[in-house]
């Protein structure tokens, strides 16, 4: 894989068009890579929209890290 | 809450990102047992050169009351592929799956949280068991900002990328050998220590 191609798939990553696991489809081999080639871009992370056939299960788990959090602040 | 609770770690990247912003604490503080398969462990700390590498190791150690690593199958499977130089790729999420397999196996009335990479949560098939829950890593971080546990969110995912930078210039490949002695170590410590069941 070129540089070139690196670089079109991380812009194409924080875009949020294509997945980690595609990344690692196409010759990624380790997350660091992609951290690397998001600072060296000067991109961000990409943050998943609350959108896709997972929205349920999503919420589902904010709700519980947020019943988690609320017993920990218990004293 | 009297159910059983545990945090699944389903990928390296949740625990590469969070190490290399230096910010692993962060996924003590709801308070649940962490589980991480040993292949996720293998993939995400078989680069040893690497700052998150070692971090992540030493976040481990420090905290074998509450996370701890799972031998699975897979993981098994992954030694033997390395052995034979067959690639690795991808075989923490199967160790992942399998992990939360026995997980639910042994607690029935078990509440899974599985912690996923942002872009992939969005493409993965509808979970429907009522038992597992998903949550992003930018989820997550937005939680603990809301709940004032850390200051932004966007600054711990600002920062990986920005650590990434120099941590990638720092790469050098992993010692398999080396490696595996240190998998075997993480998991003789977690045969001995094995974190309570309660949530």
């Amino acid at each position: 894989m070129t540089r070139e191609d690196k670089e079109t798939l991380i812009r194409q990553y924080a875009a949020g068009d294509i997945t980690w696991h595609a990344l690692r489809e196409r010759g990624f081999d380790n997350y660091v890579e992609v951290l690397s080639g998001l600072g060296e871009l000067g991109l961000k992370y990409p943050v998943a929209p609350m959108a896709g056939p997972n929205v349920e299960a999503r919420q589902r788990g904010i709700a519980l890290l947020r019943q988690s959090l609320h017993h920990q602040a218990k004293p | 809450m009297s159910r059983v609770y545990r945090l699944i770690v389903t990928d390296t990247s949740p625990l590469i990102t969070l190490a290399v912003a230096n910010e692993l604490e962060v996924l003590l503080r709801p308070g649940l047992a962490i589980e991480i398969p040993d292949a996720v462990y293998f993939e995400a700390t078989r680069v040893r050169t690497a700052p998150g590498a070692s971090r992540i190791g030493a976040w481990i150690n420090d905290h074998s009351d509450l996370v701890r690593i799972v031998p699975t199958e897979t993981g098994i499977d992954q030694q033997r592929r390395l052995e034979e130089g067959r690639p690795i790729r991808g075989m923490g999420e199967q160790a992942a799956i399998e992990a939360l397999d026995i997980f639910l196996t042994k607690n029935a009335e078990g509440q899974a949280l599985l912690l996923f990479e942002d872009s992939d949560i969005l493409k993965r098939r509808a979970v429907v068991d009522e038992r597992v829950s998903l949550i992003s890593t930018g989820d997550f971080l937005r939680e603990l900002q809301t709940a004032h546990l850390i200051q932004s969110a966007e600054h711990i995912l600002d920062e990986a990328a920005r650590s990434g930078r120099n941590v990638e210039k720092q790469r050098e490949a992993a010692d398999d050998a080396e490696a595996r002695e240190a998998l075997r170590r993480q998991l003789r410590a977690g045969q001995s220590d094995e974190p309570g069941i309660q949530g």
